[in-house]
């Protein structure tokens, strides 16, 4: 009897002591998460958590710990290949305005789309605006963001940004949200009426936005008191939408063939079918306009579409 | 006497709990104008600290000199006075300083002084002023200064959760605001109505 017990006893004691010695070497090897993928690098900044994976060619920039919603991958082969629905969709900008010359970006990620603006779109000028130099480091070292006289990158809030700029934009593209950080003065009528007094005459306001919870029917429900003509773009492999507001738009999406003959790609991106995606009668919730006074929006954020 | 009590009391809790709520909201306030940079939460933070500790010292001097509670009150009518004010100014300051000052960890440090320094130091005074005034009466008085931070701290803790959770998602800012402002005022003025210095004994 008392051997048996004593045998019980040492085999817990070497199984516990061989859990202790798995978990601390998972700290030393960190766990691969697919047959391929690697975290090359993980941090902390004051506004995100970051890893960076690589998957064979594709390389993304993750933000949050806990999701993979917000992410920006960028194919280091091809660059300028669209590896997410959504940084593609938002060339559609160029659709209603092929012959824009000046660009704002909120809001940096990998620098897909300043990737893109360097090779194909060189003489218009992209202005982006990045409130994490964490993130801009990153995007000079793991995905080869170069900046130029004419593509600019500027550490500040990008409603800041917009507030103290003198330039006039052709397009200014909103990109600015991940999982855990929503700058809630950036979702509501008084920046969208701020944004709109940086545009040139048949300028438009143009953001990414996930189409999956409440957040995104106020959204639009707020672009739809600042502008009079806003135009829904919904991803086909995504949960995201592009909004655009507009109150003088060159071309609009009925028009689109017209300005699709002008300009019917940018580098690997086919603004026609870009264009296809256009939503002409969205099903949009009436939910309440957003403020500054009063932004629900974190709660939104959590209830579903 | 117990009704001096639980009003004191009341008073550590409200009052605990409305710099706490001002806290929370006041990022709101401030974003439009300076961003939400952590500038602004680091601003936000300091300031309260400076409008904190100036609000202990006042709070112990003034308690020292009057040894009766009514200055203390009439300062609260006027500090929730300003607070229900806060909407209307609080627009007018952050346009007046973002566009004068360039900076914003500077240009956001004055605005929350302009708009929080007097109320916020009058309500932080709360505490020491109470502790000062039950230190008078050291054989009436069961509430130990531990037992006086605690209380307020706790009407802080609802103050932040309550306004975090659960005031910013229902309400506008500016409702928020005004009806604590209103809510601290008509507090204060029935504490003084109730005339607490007469109903303690005093050495």
């Amino acid at each position: 009897m008392n051997d048996r017990r004593s045998a019980a006893r040492s085999a817990l004691r070497a199984s516990q002591v061989l859990v202790l010695l798995a978990i601390l070497f998972s700290f030393l090897f960190p766990v691969p998460l697919g047959a391929e993928t690697q975290v090359i690098y993980e941090g902390d900044s004051i506004y995100n958590h970051i890893q960076i994976r690589q998957d064979a060619q594709e390389r993304c920039m993750l933000f949050g710990r806990y999701s993979d919603k917000r992410q920006t991958c960028l194919d280091m082969a091809k660059p300028d290949l669209s590896v997410l629905e959504y940084t593609g969709m938002m060339f559609v900008g160029f659709l209603f305005h092929p012959e824009t010359k000046d660009v704002a970006l909120i809001g940096l990620g990998g620098g897909y789309v300043p990737t893109v603006f360097n090779l194909h779109l060189p003489d218009v000028r992209l202005d982006t605006v990045e409130i994490d130099p964490l993130v801009y480091t990153l995007a000079q070292k793991y995905f080869s963001l170069r900046t130029t006289a004419k593509h600019t990158v500027t550490i500040n809030d990008g409603r800041q940004y917009l507030k103290k700029t003198d330039r006039r934009y052709d397009q200014i593209w909103v990109d600015a949200f991940n999982t855990d950080y929503i700058p809630i003065h950036m979702t509501t009528r008084e920046f969208l009426q701020l944004a709109k007094t940086k545009l040139t005459r048949y300028g438009i306001v143009l953001q990414n936005v996930h189409n999956s919870n409440k957040l995104f029917d106020a959204q639009v429900t707020t672009y739809r008191t600042v502008f009079s003509h806003v135009y829904i773009f919904n991803g086909q492999y995504s949960g995201n939408s592009i909004i655009v507001g507009a109150d003088n738009p060159l071309f609009v999406p009925p028009k689109f063939q017209l300005s699709a003959k002008r300009r019917p790609r940018i580098g690997l991106i086919d603004l026609a079918a870009e264009a296809g995606k256009y939503v002409p009668e969205p099903n949009i919730m009436p939910v309440a306009v957003l403020t500054d006074d009063f932004n629900p929006a974190n709660l939104l954020l959590h209830q579903d579409h | 006497m117990a009704i001096v009590y639980v009003t004191l009391m009341g008073l550590l809790v409200l009052f605990g709990a409305a710099v706490m709520s001002l806290e929370i909201l006041s990022s709101n306030l401030m974003s439009p104008y300076f961003g939400g940079s952590i500038y602004i939460w680091g601003s936000i933070i300091s300031s309260f600290m400076i409008h904190f500790s100036v609000g202990y010292v006042a709070g112990g001097y003034l308690c020292k000199k009057t040894e009766r509670v009514y200055p203390l009150l009439f300062l609260l009518i006027f500090a929730s006075a300003w607070v229900m004010f806060i909407p209307k100014i609080h627009p007018l300051a952050g346009e007046f300083v973002s566009a004068r000052i360039a900076d914003v960890r500077y240009g956001s440090l004055v605005a929350m002084n302009i708009i929080f320094f007097l109320p916020v130091t009058i309500m932080a005074m709360v505490s020491p002023y109470i502790i000062g005034i039950l230190s008078l009466h050291r054989k009436t008085s069961g509430l130990s200064a531990g037992l006086v931070l605690f209380i307020s701290t706790l009407g802080s803790f609802l103050g932040t959760n309550a306004t975090a959770f659960y005031l910013i998602n229902l309400f506008p800012v500016s409702t928020i605001v005004q009806g604590m402002g209103a809510g601290c005022l008509i507090f204060s003025g029935f504490a003084l109505l109730l005339g607490i210095d007469k109903r303690l004994c005093y050495r």
